[in-house]
C-alpha cells in the first residue's frame, strides 16, 4: 500500500459530529427489555458503556454498534444508537466495511471469546493488523453461554464441560497476547465488576484512533460462575490484580508489597519488593513502539485457573489507520485524475468508430462465405 | 432502572443477596439491606435468592412500598 | 466447407472469417500475443470473439501438455457469436502445444510451428516417439515450419540480451508473422510495446525488433506465398472498443455507482477468474470506489454488507468456492434486506475444480444455496460486453428492492472479449436509492413499499431513525426480534413475495422465432448465448425452423416464460452443467424440458449444438409418423 503522507486524525472520535446538548445515560437506553441471565456480568458492562457514551459528546445517531453471535452480542439491542446484531464471528469484518466507508461514525464491535477468538478469529486479528478505527469490546467469560456451556478458546486446559466430560485438552488463548502479536495498536483489559476501572479503560479505548481491543473479564453465573473469583474477591483482589498505569512502576498487593520485575531473558515475574530491588520494578510504558514489554506483562495472566492478571492499558501507540489511509488514497486519486468521467472510462483509449454507410450495405460478392464454427 | 429492597427485609437481613450481587452494590441500611441505585446494573441476580421476596425491580415495586425507592437511595449513600 | 487456406498462387485472398489459435508454453506469452492480435483486429473493424485457455498453475512444468496455454481468436467481416469451434490456423510454439491442439485442426488447416523446441528430449516429454514434423502425420495440413526462436535471437543479438531474454521475444515474432499473413499492420502493437516496456528499453527494443522480424519473415519468405485479408465487419454505426467480461463488469459497477449517486465499496478476496474485477476497480478510486482486499471470502462480503449498511453500494466478487463460503452472510443480507451485489464468476467443478475453465454449475447454489427460505434475485450476462449492462441491472434491483443480488458471470465471459458498442452513459436510467427520511410517525424499519415490498434503507447518521437490525427474525413493521410462529410465516412469505415482485419490473421474454411457427425452442442462459446462437443459425441455414430464448433473469423468471415454453412442442436447454436451469423450468412450469449438457470446462461448440438440435428436430418429425 502506498503510504499517503497526509495529516491523519488523532482521536478515535475525530470526524464524528458532536452533539449540541449534553447527554445522559438514560438517552442511550433503548427501552428494549434486557434479557441476560440474572447476575450476568454483561449488565455491568452495559451500564458502564451507557455511562461513557454520553461523555463522548457525539451525536447519538452517529454511533453504531455491531455485534456477532453469543450472549454479549445482544448488546446493540439495548443501546439507543444504530446497531446490527450480525452473524457468528463476522462483526469485525462488517464493522470494517462500515468504518472504512463512513468516517463520520463511531463504530463499536461487541463480541465474546467464542465469537471473536474461535469462529471469528481471522477477522479479529486482521482488523487489529489493519488498525481499522474500531473499538472492540471482547467479553471474555471463558465459556460458551448461549449454546449452554461448552468450553471456549479461553477456557483453561482440563475444563470439564458438556462437550468435554473428560476435560478439555487444548491450550487456551491469552487474548491480550494474541492482540499484541497481531500488531494491535491499543490493547487493554478490565473487569466487569470494577465499574470505575472499566469506565476509565472504555474512555481510553474510545479515544484511540485505530483498533482498540478491550478484553473484559466477564462472569457467567450460569455456566462458568466464579471463573474470575480470585480477582473479584475483596480479600484476595489486592494480591491477584496487577494494575497497569502508564509511566508508573508496576506495584500491587497489600501495602504495595509486590512488584513486577524483569528477568535477564526479558520475561517478567512477580516478587516481593523491598529497598533492595525497588529500583528494578518494571515501569509500565504503554506507548513503547516495541510491543515486547507489553507482551511480557500479558504473560503474567494465569493460563489455567485465574489467580493473577494485569488490568489496564497494555499498549497504546499511534499508527495510521486502514480506513484513514484508504480514504486518503481516494483523495489522492481524485487529485491526480479528477472526479472520474464515466464516459471517458467506458470509451477507453483504443475505441474506433464505425461510420454510417453512405449507401445500403451490400455483401461483398468476392468474399468466400463459410459456415461459422465448423 | 434499579432494583429496590422493600419492607419484608426489615430485621431479616439474610444477606444471600449480598453474596449474589456481582457489583457489590447491596449494603446495610437501618435494620435492613439497601441497594445503591447508582451502582446497581439491573442484572436481577439478587431478586430470586431473597428468602422473604423483599426485592423488586423499580418498575414493579408495589405501590404501598414506593417510598423504599428513595429510602434505598439515601441509606446506601451513608 | 473448409477455409481455403492451403497454398494458392494469388498473393492475397479475401476471407469472410478466420479462427486463429496461438498455443505455447504457459511462459511463452501466448495470452499477450492473442490479446494484441485481437486489439489490432478490433481496431481494424473486424467482428471478433476470443477464448483464452490457460492452466491453473502460474508456471506449469515447462514443455508439458499440462503447461500449454492458448488463445483463440475468431475474426470476421460479419457478425459472429463465438470464438469458433476449430482453428483455421494454429501457431504452435513447442511440441506440447502441437500435441495438445493438433487434433482440433481440420484437413487443410494451416499450422505454423516453431521448430526450435522439437528436440528428442522435448518430443519424448510429451509422448512423440517420432518427430511429427518428419513422419508425415501432418500431411493433411498446410504446414509452415520456422525456427522462430533462433531467428528471434539472431535478430535481437545487437541488443546484448542474455540468450534466455532474447528468446522470450519469440512470441512477438509469431505475432508479426501472423499479422503479415492476415495483412495486419503492427504499428498498434509497437506502440503498445513501447508503452508497456518504457522502463526497460532493451526489452522494449527486443520485442519491437522481433515483431518486425516476424512480419518481414512472412513478406520475404517463399514459404508463405499467399496472404489473406478479412475485411472489416459491417456493424451498426457507433463507437466501439474490444472488451473482456471482467472489465465490462467492473465498469458496470462504476456506472451503477454513478447513476445511483452511491459510493461503491468492493470487498473481495483474490480468486480466479474473478480477481481482475478487483484489480480494475482498485485503479478507479477517483470514481469514489473503495476496494478492500479482505482476509477471506467471508470478510469480503461482510465488509461489503457493512458498507451497504452505511449507505454505499456494497459489492463482493468471487467464484464458486467463494460463494459457498459467503453463503451465511448472503443469508444475513437477505434478513437485513440491504442492497448488495454478489458477483460469482463461475469456474469448473466442485471444490477447487478447474479454476481457469468455465462452467455454469453454480446456478442452483446461487438461487437456493442458503439455510432457510432465503430468496434473492439472480441475473446473468450473455456475452463479455453484456457484463456491463448486467452489472447495472443487478445493482438496480439490489438498490431498489433492498436485497442481495447474485450476478452470475463465468470464466468464458470473464476472459473472453468482443467488440462493445459503447453506450452513451448519459442515457443510463438513474437508480434512486430513496433513503429513509424522518417522518412524523415513529420510524418502522420493516414497513414496506406497497408495490415493491422493499423496506426503508436507513443508514446511520439520521437522528430519530436509530434502530437495531440483525439476523434474528424480525417483527413485521417494527423490526424488533420476534419468534412468533405467525410472524415468521408472514415474514418468510413476504421476503419471497418481495423477490417475486422483481418480475414486474423486468422485460417480457424476447423470442427469436423468425417464421413464428417453429416447433423446437432452444432456451439458455449466460455465456451459452453465443454458441447457442451460432448453432441455431446453422440449423436455420439447413432449412429448419427453430426458436431461441435466452434468459437474463434466472430468479425470478420472466412472468411470461411459462406461456412461451408452452407454445413449443419441444424445449431444449443447453447448459454447461448437468441441467440446472432445465430442473428449474421443469419444476416451475411442468414442461418436459430436454437437457443438453456439457461440463468440459469449455464453451459448447456450434457444430455440437447443430447436431444435437438436428437430432431433436428429427425426433419431432418421426414421433408423428404413423
Amino acid at each position: 500500500m502506498t503510504t499517503v503522507d497526509l495529516p491523519m486524525p488523532l482521536l478515535g472520535t475525530d470526524g464524528v459530529p458532536r452533539a449540541s446538548q449534553p447527554q445522559n445515560a438514560k438517552e442511550y437506553a433503548s427501552g428494549q427489555e434486557v434479557r441476560w441471565c440474572p447476575g450476568c456480568g454483561d449488565y455491568s458492562v452495559l451500564k458502564a458503556v451507557q455511562g461513557v457514551l454520553p461523555e463522548l459528546g457525539l451525536r447519538r445517531e452517529n454511533i453504531a454498534f455491531i455485534s456477532g453471535i453469543g450472549c454479549s452480542s445482544r448488546f446493540p439491542y439495548y443501546l439507543e444508537t444504530y446497531g446490527m446484531h450480525s452473524i457468528h464471528g463476522r462483526a469485525p469484518a462488517i464493522a470494517t466495511g462500515l468504518a472504512a466507508s463512513r468516517p463520520d461514525l463511531s463504530v463499536w464491535v461487541v463480541t465474546g471469546d467464542g465469537d471473536a477468538l474461535s469462529i471469528g478469529g481471522n477477522h479479529l486479528i486482521h482488523a487489529m493488523r489493519r488498525n481499522v478505527n474500531l473499538t472492540i469490546l471482547l467479553f471474555n467469560n471463558r465459556i460458551y453461554g448461549l449454546t449452554k456451556g461448552q468450553y471456549s478458546p479461553t477456557s483453561e486446559a482440563g475444563k470439564v464441560t458438556k462437550s468435554t466430560p473428560m476435560g478439555s485438552v487444548d491450550q487456551p488463548f491469552n487474548p491480550v497476547s494474541l492482540a499484541l502479536g497481531a500488531e494491535a495498536t491499543f490493547v487493554a483489559r478490565s473487569i466487569d465488576s470494577d465499574r470505575k476501572h472499566l469506565t476509565g479503560v472504555l474512555r481510553a479505548a474510545a479515544a484511540h484512533r485505530g483498533t482498540a481491543l478491550l478484553e473484559i473479564f466477564q462472569n457467567c453465573p450460569i455456566f462458568n460462575d466464579d471463573a474470575f473469583a480470585a480477582l473479584k474477591d475483596r480479600d484476595q483482589a489486592a494480591e491477584t490484580i496487577v494494575p497497569l498505569v502508564h509511566g508508573e512502576p508496576v506495584r500491587f498487593g497489600v501495602d504495595r508489597r509486590l512488584g513486577v520485575l524483569r528477568r535477564a531473558d526479558g520475561s517478567v515475574h512477580v516478587a516481593p519488593v523491598g529497598p533492595h530491588n525497588e529500583a528494578d520494578v518494571v515501569v509500565h510504558d504503554a506507548h513503547a513502539d516495541d510491543p515486547t514489554a507489553a507482551f511480557a506483562l500479558s504473560r503474567l495472566t494465569s493460563p489455567g485457573q485465574m489467580v493473577c492478571a494485569p488490568i489496564g492499558v497494555f499498549r497504546q501507540v499511534q499508527r495510521p489507520t486502514y480506513d484513514d489511509q484508504a480514504r486518503a488514497q481516494v483523495d489522492v486519486s481524485r487529485d491526480r485524475h479528477g472526479a472520474g468521467d464515466l464516459q471517458d472510462l467506458v470509451d477507453g483509449t483504443d475505441a474506433w468508430t464505425v461510420e454510417p454507410p453512405l449507401t445500403n450495405p451490400t455483401t461483398p460478392a468476392q468474399t468466400v462465405r463459410t459456415e461459422e464454427n465448423r | 432502572m434499579t432494583y429496590v429492597i422493600a419492607q419484608p427485609c426489615i430485621d431479616v437481613m439474610d444477606r444471600s443477596c449480598v453474596d449474589e450481587c456481582p457489583v457489590d452494590c447491596i449494603v446495610e441500611g437501618d435494620r435492613m439491606l439497601v441497594i445503591d441505585p447508582d451502582e446497581c446494573v439491573d442484572c436481577g441476580a439478587c431478586m430470586p435468592v431473597c428468602p422473604v421476596s423483599a426485592i423488586y425491580g423499580e418498575d414493579e415495586l408495589p405501590a404501598e412500598w414506593s417510598s423504599y425507592l428513595e429510602l434505598n437511595a439515601t441509606q446506601s449513600q451513608r | 466447407m473448409f477455409m481455403a487456406l492451403s497454398a494458392h498462387v494469388e498473393p492475397s485472398r479475401e476471407l469472410d472469417r478466420v479462427v486463429i489459435r496461438f498455443a505455447g508454453d504457459s511462459g511463452d506469452g501466448m495470452q499477450l500475443t492473442g490479446d494484441r492480435f485481437t486489439q489490432d483486429a478490433a481496431l481494424f473493424g473486424n467482428d471478433l470473439a476470443t477464448l483464452p485457455d490457460f492452466p491453473a498453475e502460474i508456471r506449469a512444468p515447462q514443455g508439458t501438455v499440462l503447461g500449454v496455454s492458448s488463445f483463440q481468436v475468431h475474426i470476421a467481416d460479419h457478425d459472429i457469436l463465438t470464438p469458433g469451434d476449430r482453428p483455421d490456423v494454429l501457431v504452435a510454439m513447442n511440441p506440447a502445444a502441437l500435441k495438445a491442439h493438433v487434433g482440433d485442426l481440420a484437413p487443410g488447416a494451416t499450422l505454423v510451428v516453431d521448430r526450435h523446441d522439437f528436440t528428442p528430449r522435448n518430443l519424448t516429454k510429451v509422448g512423440f516417439a517420432i518427430n511429427p514434423l518428419d513422419d508425415g502425420s501432418l500431411d493433411h495440413l498446410s504446414v509452415h515450419v520456422v525456427d522462430m526462436t533462433t531467428i528471434t535471437v539472431e535478430a535481437v543479438k545487437h541488443l546484448g540480451l542474455s540468450r534466455k531474454d532474447a528468446a522470450r521475444a519469440k512470441n512477438m515474432f509469431a505475432l508479426g508473422l501472423v499479422s503479415w499473413l492476415y495483412g495486419r499492420e503492427v504499428a498498434g502493437t509497437e506502440a503498445f510495446l513501447r508503452q508497456k516496456f518504457a522502463a526497460r528499453p532493451t526489452i522494449r527494443d527486443a520485442n519491437v525488433t522481433a515483431l518486425r522480424a516476424g512480419w518481414s519473415f512472412g513478406e520475404t519468405t517463399e514459404s508463405f506465398a499467399v496472404s489473406y485479408t478479412v475485411k472489416p465487419a459491417e456493424t451498426a454505426p457507433g463507437r466501439y472498443r474490444n472488451i473482456t467480461g471482467n472489465t465490462a463488469l467492473a465498469y458496470g459497477l462504476v456506472a451503477a455507482g454513478r447513476i445511483s449517486g452511491l459510493p461503491v465499496f468492493l470487498g473481495a478476496y483474490p480468486i480466479t477468474p474473478a480477481s481482475d474485477i478487483l484489480h480494475i476497480l482498485s485503479t478507479l478510486k477517483h470514481f469514489g470506489v473503495t476496494t478492500f482486499q479482505a482476509e477471506d471470502e467471508i470478510a469480503a462480503i461482510g465488509a461489503a454488507l457493512g458498507a451497504s449498511y452505511g449507505g454505499s453500494l456494497g459489492v463482493t466478487t468471487t467464484s464458486g468456492p467463494g460463494l459457498a463460503l459467503k453463503a451465511e452472510t448472503v443469508g444475513l443480507a437477505v434478513m437485513l434486506e440491504l442492497p448488495l451485489v454478489i458477483v460469482d464468476v463461475q469456474r469448473g467443478g466442485p471444490s477447487t475444480g478447474l479454476p481457469t475453465k468455465t462452467e455454469q454449475a453454480d446456478l442452483l447454489m446461487a438461487i437456493h444455496g442458503r439455510n432457510g427460505e432465503s430468496p434473492l434475485p439472480v441475473v446473468a450476462p450473455r456475452s463479455p460486453a453484456d457484463c456491463f449492462d448486467a452489472a447495472v441491472e443487478a445493482a438496480r434491483i439490489a438498490i431498489t428492492q433492498r436485497t442481495p443480488v447474485v450476478l452470475l458471470s463465468d470464466g468464458y465471459l470473464a476472459n473472453g472479449s468482443e467488440p462493445w458498442r459503447l453506450p452513451d452513459v448519459s442515457t443510463l436510467e438513474p437508480i434512486e436509492p430513496r433513503f429513509a427520511e424522518l417522518g412524523s410517525e415513529e420510524f418502522q424499519p420493516y414497513a414496506r413499499h406497497p408495490d415493491t415490498l422493499a423496506r426503508p434503507w436507513a443508514p446511520p447518521g439520521i437522528a430519530g431513525l436509530e434502530h437495531r437490525i440483525g439476523g434474528l427474525e424480525k417483527q413485521h413493521l417494527t423490526g424488533d426480534i420476534s419468534y412468533g410462529p405467525d410472524n415468521h410465516d408472514l415474514m418468510t412469505r413476504t421476503r419471497q413475495a418481495k423477490i417475486d415482485a422483481v418480475a414486474i419490473q423486468i422485460a417480457s421474454t424476447e423470442v427469436d422465432d423468425p417464421t413464428g411457427d417453429a416447433r423446437l425452442l432452444v432456451i439458455g442462459w449466460g455465456s451459452t448465448y453465443g454458441p447457442i446462437g451460432a448453432g441455431v443459425r446453422r440449423v436455420r441455414r439447413l432449412g429448419h425452423r427453430v426458436a431461441q430464448v435466452h434468459v437474463r433473469h434466472l430468479n425470478p423468471l420472466p412472468k411470461d416464460l411459462g406461456a412461451v415454453l408452452a407454445r413449443y412442442d419441444r424445449v431444449v436447454c443447453p447448459e454447461m452443467n448437468l441441467g440446472q436451469l432445465a430442473t428449474l423450468l421443469r419444476d416451475r412450469y411442468l414442461v418436459d424440458v430436454q437437457r443438453l449438457t456439457s461440463v468440459r470446462g469449455m464453451p459448447f461448440g456450434a457444430e455440437q449444438l447443430q447436431d444435437e438440435l438436428l437430432a431433436h428436430l428429427d425426433q419431432l418429425t418421426h414421433r408423428e409418423m404413423p
